[in-house]
């Protein structure tokens, strides 16, 4: 009796095990399924695996650039010694006026495997344009910084930055 | 693990009415990197990172970034808002897992 209880326990327990393994095998399936669709569209809308020139042609259409030194100022260090953190700050000289202002500012890392790093989209109630963040350099190489002002006009900076540790992995 | 999602918003301890503030946030988020197996091929799995962060003041937009799995892990933003009434700030982060995290402060002029 008592063997008789423990085998159907037993058998209970692996046909139990199996129905819910198959259930959280389903669950895992359809779960990402349903969520992944609007995010990863959207990440893929600026974030690819490509070279740079190919980023800046897909975000900007080919569209010419004109040097912004003298109106950016990209705040980034030489000598990035770990790439998995490196502090940027951008910050251009405009007004922020409702007719002009600017609408974007982009910060790209060339070497990067995922090159266009960040867009930050500006309403003229932000005041000044000045963005700030920290992003990952995979390798020594460039950084720009582009901004787009609400015109179209684009203006582009780049520095170069030194890193010693590569933060992007594998 | 149980951090994610924390945001901290630092905003100047004084404001005055007209003022461009500089705001800094921070948010914990792992910012899961592509992963390569031994041969060099991508894994392909769900990476969770996230993919857009916006700040609204006084039910306004005001920046909005959209990012990249090239942004650090616990990210750092900071941007800039035009002071002019006393309200709410608030920052959401959404990432490819569908989870969103808020962080609000109280722009009090004194």
């Amino acid at each position: 009796m008592a063997k008789d209880h423990l085998q159907s326990c037993g058998a209970g327990g692996v046909t139990r095990r199996s129905v819910l393994g198959t259930l959280g095998v389903l669950g895992v399936a359809a779960a990402p399924g349903t969520l992944a669709a609007p995010g990863l569209a959207a990440a893929q809308a600026l974030g690819a695996q490509e070279t740079v020139d190919a980023g800046l042609k897909r975000v900007f259409g080919g569209r010419a650039m004109k040097d912004g030194s003298g109106l950016i100022k990209l705040e980034i260090p030489l000598i990035a010694e770990n790439g998995s953190v490196v502090p940027v700050s951008v910050e251009v000289s405009s007004p922020m006026t409702p007719t002009n202002y600017v609408k974007h500012i982009y910060i790209v890392a060339d070497k990067n495997r995922i090159p266009i790093v960040t867009r930050a989209s500006l309403a003229p109630e932000a005041g000044q344009a000045y963005v700030g963040a920290n992003i990952r350099l995979g390798e020594t190489g460039d950084v720009r910084a582009v901004a787009e002002q609400s015109d179209g006009t684009l203006l582009q900076v780049k520095r170069e930055v030194k890193v010693t540790v590569g933060g992007c992995g594998g | 693990m149980s951090d994610i999602g924390k945001v901290r918003l630092r905003i100047p301890s004084s404001i005055k009415p007209g003022d461009v503030v500089k705001v800094r946030s921070l948010i914990i988020h792992p910012m899961e990197r592509i992963e390569r197996d031994a041969q060099g091929k991508i894994i392909d799995k769900k990476y969770n990172y996230i993919t857009k962060v916006t700040v609204t003041y006084l039910g306004k937009a005001v920046v909005s970034f959209d990012t990249t799995q090239s942004v650090s892990e616990n990210p750092f933003f900071a941007f800039t808002f035009k002071a002019t009434d006393p309200g709410p700030l608030r920052i959401t982060f959404h990432d490819t897992t569908g989870a969103t995290y808020e962080g609000t402060a109280d722009i009090k002029f004194s």
